[in-house]
């Protein structure tokens, strides 16, 4: 069968949630230098999502959730999530707790990252999920996998995937990600077009 | 029902024949871009699909002054590839008919019209003008019935139309894609590709005459 895989943060999401967080608890300064310097290269994806998390866990998890539970989706990409969910997952390097909300509300199955919580504060985080982990696992089963994505983290799960979609809805992808793109698309639409071609 | 149609439009070449280290999408004719004309013969064409490859993100640049809703395919290995890789990736996925247009050719508006409103597969030739031409030979019932780079009555120019369960990867270039398939209704167009410097200076007589 067929399986779309989707990122969340500019793919199903309008709004991308990290700078949403730094908006809301007044700390984007702190979170724009790290963000920088990851898009930059200079810091690892797997060494920035620590210090992300170090940054965020000092904030209620309940009122992260509750923020993020009120995230913009794209309607058109849920309608294709409603009448395909059988066929379609969704793949963030988010925290569970942080997401869930969100995460709830596309009524598909999603894979994140977790954490230990403890007194409503991230304590450790006990899982990074790897994209590329999931796109083998769904190959594995024989399953012909599209992913559609944009960010750094999503290269390597783009580049196992049969079919890969880079989604410029809300920014330009990251270079990394044009390198090995099949598709790149910059409207709902023609996202929508393309996933209901290949369905 | 009509059959849907997808319009492949292949701009991921070097452009190398032109020498200006330039893919030739951007290259401007009378104060606007091969694509940019392009463009405008598309205005009606729903799913439309551009296939990337050297100079992809300024070609991407370009056509976003135009429209925001074309579905942009890479090819990456441009450089080892010709058009019957980018047809194949630009229709793989498409719609019912896979339409395959190269990015250097102009095809006067009028016959452009025509083409995009068939539902049903053709090849598009026109008179013999090039230096190197490939030639087509049409039967009296106007099927275009064979290929050859000696001798023939017509130029094959493109663009064609084939049914995408119909595409197979065969040879480099999409007519020899094509051979296989035939005969296929053929039509005939008025356009000009540009290869070289002196096809560049056709394509600006050309354009006027429209």
């Amino acid at each position: 069968m067929i399986r779309f895989i989707f990122d969340l943060d500019g793919t199903v999401s309008a709004e991308e949630t990290l700078p949403l967080i730094a908006s809301h608890f007044r700390i984007e300064e702190e979170i724009a230098v790290l963000t920088r310097e990851t898009i930059a290269g200079n810091i690892p994806f797997t060494d920035s999502f620590i210090k992300r998390v170090h940054i965020l866990s000092r904030l209620p998890v309940p009122e992260v959730r509750e923020l993020l539970a009120g995230v913009r989706l794209f309607s058109g990409v849920l309608d294709f999530l409603a009448n395909n969910s059988e066929n379609c997952v969704i793949a963030t390097g988010n925290l569970d707790c942080w997401a869930q909300g969100l995460l709830n509300r596309t009524g598909i199955r999603s894979y994140t990252s977790s954490a230990l919580v403890r007194d409503d504060r991230v304590q450790k985080i006990t899982k990074i999920l790897r994209k590329e982990d999931v796109v083998k696992q769904y190959k594995a089963q024989g399953d012909t996998v599209v992913f559609i994505g944009e960010g750094n983290n999503d290269m390597e799960a783009m580049r196992l995937a049969d079919v890969s979609i880079a989604s410029a809805l809300v920014h330009t992808p990251a270079n990394s990600v044009l390198s090995i793109t099949d598709y790149l698309v910059f409207e709902e639409d023609s996202l929508c077009r393309l996933l209901n071609q290949l369905s | 029902m009509s059959l849907t149609q997808s319009v492949v439009l292949s701009c991921a070449g070097i452009g190398s024949r032109l020498g200006l280290a330039q893919t030739k999408a951007l290259v401007q004719i009378m104060g606007k871009s091969i694509i940019g004309w392009q463009m405008e013969i598309f205005a009606e064409v729903e799913d439309l699909r551009i296939v990337v490859g050297y100079q992809a993100m300024e070609v991407v640049r370009e056509v976003r002054e135009y429209r925001n809703d074309a579905i942009f395919v890479y090819n990456h290995d441009y450089f080892h590839t010709k058009t019957g890789r980018s047809y194949l990736l630009g229709g793989r996925h498409g719609n019912e008919l896979a339409v395959a247009w190269d990015g250097d050719l102009l095809v006067h508006p009028d016959d452009a019209r025509r083409l995009l409103s068939m539902r049903r597969e053709y090849v598009a030739y026109t008179e013999p003008t090039s230096d190197e031409p490939i030639f087509v030979d049409v039967d009296a019932a106007g099927n275009v019935v064979s290929f050859s780079d000696k001798e023939g009555g017509y130029e094959w120019s493109g663009p064609c139309c084939v049914r995408k369960d119909r595409l197979q990867e065969r040879g480099v270039d999409v007519y020899h894609m094509l051979e296989p398939l035939l005969p296929l209704p053929g039509v005939k167009i008025r356009a000009q590709d540009i290869d070289t410097y002196d096809d560049y200076k056709r394509a600006e007589n050309f354009i006027r005459s429209w």
